[in-house]
């Protein structure tokens, strides 16, 4: 009778755990797509500030044309990239590259630098590209949390059983390392 | 983060290094534990308080209730099974205080002696839980609008480079946290100083002063807001809430146990009453919550009592008053000091040490976010040297980031000054003659209240009051340039709230000089003077160089002068000193408190009696 009972407590505790690491779990699992989904928000973002940029320094720099109509050839390129992720982070990686042309070339301009809206424009995309990164340094932290909640002892027994997989971080390409090397902000 | 690699780090000898590394996961881990073991002491602390108040509460209570079945029984028979019942009531109070005062304990029944500890302080605890959530709920539904109103607090400018800063970093540390971005809202202050205040994170939101914004770089402002929304997302305005709403408990009973002696806790009585009645949402309700939460702060401090104006009025019938309610009186005394006491040696130190772990918590956790240490450090540096005043911002000052009450007195004006100001300030007047302003009898206090609705008109963008603001500096200055000069040009005040940087390098030049504008807030400064701050042996903001060298562990490299050995030594030498005198002093109060205490329960008793005694005979006859 009494070994009865302690089984069916032990049983029901388990139990309980069991549903206390799924919902866990879950929760984990949707912060890590909720971080993933800020990173598209902050790209998408990206893509519309590109040509009020390109319109403001357009007057100015007459002789880089080159150089504008790369930004604008990169933007194209990530806006029509889609969904699949390998095209689109070449594609944004393209458009990363071609804005830091860009502003390397503004610091030759001392006359356009001296124009307010420059400089508000130029704080705006600073502000993108630190939200681009942040967006990426929270996703990964999430996935790292995530991950370890579900490959340490005892949940890695039931992790997979209970339909979760580790997820992948965002690494760096080629072209995100070149950015980094840049001094962006005003 | 993008100017990572900016930071420039020189000669190793000039710079502070840790002996220790530590991650910023592992900070934030100790320190989380540190916050548990914390609020266990405070907790404990609050207990060990809450003891000897209850036990003086506690008889108030069953004194008002027993005058009140005393009055209805002389109009209308209770019935006898009530009489019976507070008859046993008494007898296991007597039983437990018997037990209490015994010096040869003789064998009482524990559940009796339960029972009597129980009915000697179970009311007590009951009132102060009820009137805690009473207080809670109250400055929950209002929020935080009316303190902003206090703070004159306005919306960033997008189109002004150093405020779209603001505005972008704010965005990114929220993406950063995985947060809602917080709303920000910009006070033109002295100071530079930011704060989240808030009473969760539902309706957080970050104050800064203008002046940060032009003092710091992109990057130390980073981790300044780092530090800011890591604080909201690790739940810090929450318990910043319940801290001050246990304050304003203490504040709300002492108010109540005044109130039959002074006009002043029932004013602040009725106020509660009034404003927990009538439901509207519109500033002037926010406003008044943010009143009443300021006076229930004040109320627990020992001076400018009602109770000493009870005795400073000296007459017949006041003697005669004192005579009969004396028991009451000291109970108010006994409870006043223990408060006193308690809060200022316990409570108050261990809730301090607490919201200290939290920031250091909180700026581990701005690490993570920036994962630049510099940032926040170099930014602590710099308002470590700078004031941090926020004029109305005494409420909240240990949500800000560095303390902002004012250093210094602000001196006022002397008559001969009062009036040169006012003559100029009827001469402005736009349809008055400038030879008829009369100089006999010149109120300068309804001038002040005139001036502050002009400026307020003014900044909100009338063009007359700005006109007449301009008219009245100039008749100022060709009455006394001095004089003017403490003062801020209008037009330099009216740029810089536009975003004007050259009009807000004049104002900073000015504020340098002596006097800060008392003509900001006449009604504000007054008030301030008035209330002592609450004192403590432990301040709520974390020393600088403290969390320097936490910063610097985690990677940091902050300008810091090694600890001063000599210096350190001689502090523990005099601390030895005099610790016994500070040990002796606390024992012999702890002693004054419980006699206090047992001598009110006693003349209480003895009083209550007597009452009790006399309506039986009234009833009787």
């Amino acid at each position: 009778m009494s070994t009865g009972l302690i089984v069916i407590g032990v049983v029901a505790l388990v139990l309980v755990w069991v549903v206390a690491t799924f919902n866990r779990l879950v929760a984990l699992r949707n912060r890590v797509q909720n971080g993933w989904a800020e990173i598209d928000v902050q790209l998408k973002r990206r893509h519309d500030l590109v040509p009020s940029l390109v319109e403001t320094v357009r007057g100015y720099m007459e002789h880089e044309r080159s150089v504008l109509e790369t930004v604008t050839q990169a933007r194209f390129g990530a806006v029509a990239a889609g969904n699949n992720v390998l095209e689109r982070s070449v594609a944004e990686s393209a458009l990363t590259a071609a804005l830091t042309g860009l502003f390397a070339r503004v610091e030759n301009y001392p006359q356009l630098q001296a124009v307010e809206s420059t400089q508000l424009l130029q704080e705006q995309l600073t502000s993108i590209e630190n939200r681009i990164a942040f967006a990426r340094q929270f996703y990964n932290d999430e996935v790292m949390k995530y991950n370890t909640a579900q490959t340490t002892f005892p949940r890695n027994l039931f992790a997979g059983m209970l339909g979760f997989s580790s997820a992948s971080m965002f690494t760096a390409t080629e072209g995100d390392r070149a950015v980094a090397q840049v001094k962006l902000s005003a | 983060m993008a100017t990572l690699n900016s930071v420039n780090i020189s000669p190793a000898g000039q710079r502070y290094s840790p002996a220790v590394r530590e991650s910023f996961l592992d900070a934030q881990q100790r320190n989380r534990r540190a916050t548990w073991r914390l609020s266990a002491l405070c907790t404990l602390a609050a207990v060990v308080m809450g003891i000897p108040l209850t036990l003086v509460v506690t008889p108030l209570i069953y004194a008002v209730i027993l005058v009140a079945a005393d009055i209805t029984n002389y109009f209308w028979k209770l019935p006898a099974s009530f009489w019976q019942f507070s008859g046993e009531i008494a007898h296991f109070g007597f039983v437990a205080l018997n037990w209490l005062l015994e010096s040869h304990r003789r064998h009482v029944d524990p559940t009796v002696l339960a029972l009597g500890i129980a009915v000697m302080i179970l009311p007590g605890i009951l009132l102060s839980v009820v009137l805690w959530i009473a207080i809670v709920a109250l400055f929950r539904r209002s929020g935080v609008g009316g303190a902003l109103l206090a703070l004159k607090a306005r919306e960033p400018n997008q189109a002004e480079l150093k405020e779209l800063q603001l505005a972008d970093v704010v965005q990114e540390m929220a993406i950063a946290a995985g947060l809602p971005a917080p709303r920000i809202m910009l006070v033109d202050a002295p100071g530079a100083n930011a704060a989240a205040i808030g009473t969760s994170a539902d309706d957080a939101r970050i104050i800064v002063s203008r002046r940060l914004l032009d003092d710091l770089d992109r990057d130390e402002l980073e981790g300044v807001l780092a530090h800011l929304i890591a604080s909201v997302g690790n739940g810090d305005l929450r318990i910043a809430f319940r801290i001050t709403a246990l304050f304003e408990t203490c504040g709300l009973l002492v108010a109540l146990i005044n109130s039959p002696f002074g006009p002043q806790s029932r004013r602040v009585l009725w106020r509660i009453l009034r404003y927990s009645l009538w439901r509207s949402s519109a500033d002037a309700a926010k406003q008044e919550a943010a009143a009443i939460a300021d006076m229930l702060s004040r109320s627990t401090g020992m001076d400018g009592d009602d109770i000493d104006r009870f005795f400073e009025k000296r007459s017949r019938f006041r003697s005669f008053l004192t005579f009969v309610f004396f028991p009451i009186i000291l109970t108010n005394f006994a409870i006043k000091l223990s408060l006193w006491f308690f809060s200022n040696v316990l409570l108050s130190p261990s809730l301090a040490l607490l919201w200290h772990t939290r920031q250091y918590l909180a700026d581990a956790s701005a690490v993570q976010l920036t994962r630049n240490p510099d940032g926040l450090a170099s930014a602590l540096e710099k308002l470590k040297e700078e004031p941090g005043e926020i004029p109305g911002g005494d409420w909240a000052a240990h949500l800000f980031i560095v303390n902002p009450k004012p250093s210094g007195r602000a001196p006022t004006p002397d008559l001969r000054q009062k009036q040169t100001i006012a003559r100029a300030w009827a001469a402005s007047e736009p349809h008055a003659g400038a030879a008829a302003s009369p100089i006999a009898p010149i109120a300068f206090q309804a001038m002040q209240e005139q001036l502050t609705a002009t400026m307020r008109a003014a900044f909100a963008g009338d063009v007359q009051a700005m006109d007449r603001l301009r008219t009245l500096y100039q008749n100022v200055a060709a009455a006394d340039p001095a004089l003017a000069a403490q003062f801020p040009n209008p037009d330099d005040l009216f740029a810089a709230r536009r975003g004007d940087m050259s009009a807000r390098l004049r104002l900073r030049a000015s504020e340098k000089k002596p006097a800060p504008q008392p003509q900001a807030q006449p009604e504000a400064a007054n008030t301030d003077t008035s209330s002592s701050s609450t004192m403590s042996l432990v301040g709520f903001h974390s020393s600088m160089k403290r969390r320097l060298k936490r910063l610097a562990r985690m990677g940091a490299h902050p300008n810091l002068e090694p600890s001063d050995r000599k210096g350190t030594m001689v502090a523990a030498v005099i601390y030895a000193i005099f610790a016994p005198f500070g040990l002796l002093i606390a024992g012999g109060l702890l002693f004054l408190i419980s006699i206090m205490t047992l001598a009110s329960l006693t003349f209480l008793v003895v009083w209550l009696a007597f009452i009790h005694e006399a309506f039986k005979l009234l009833g009787h006859a």
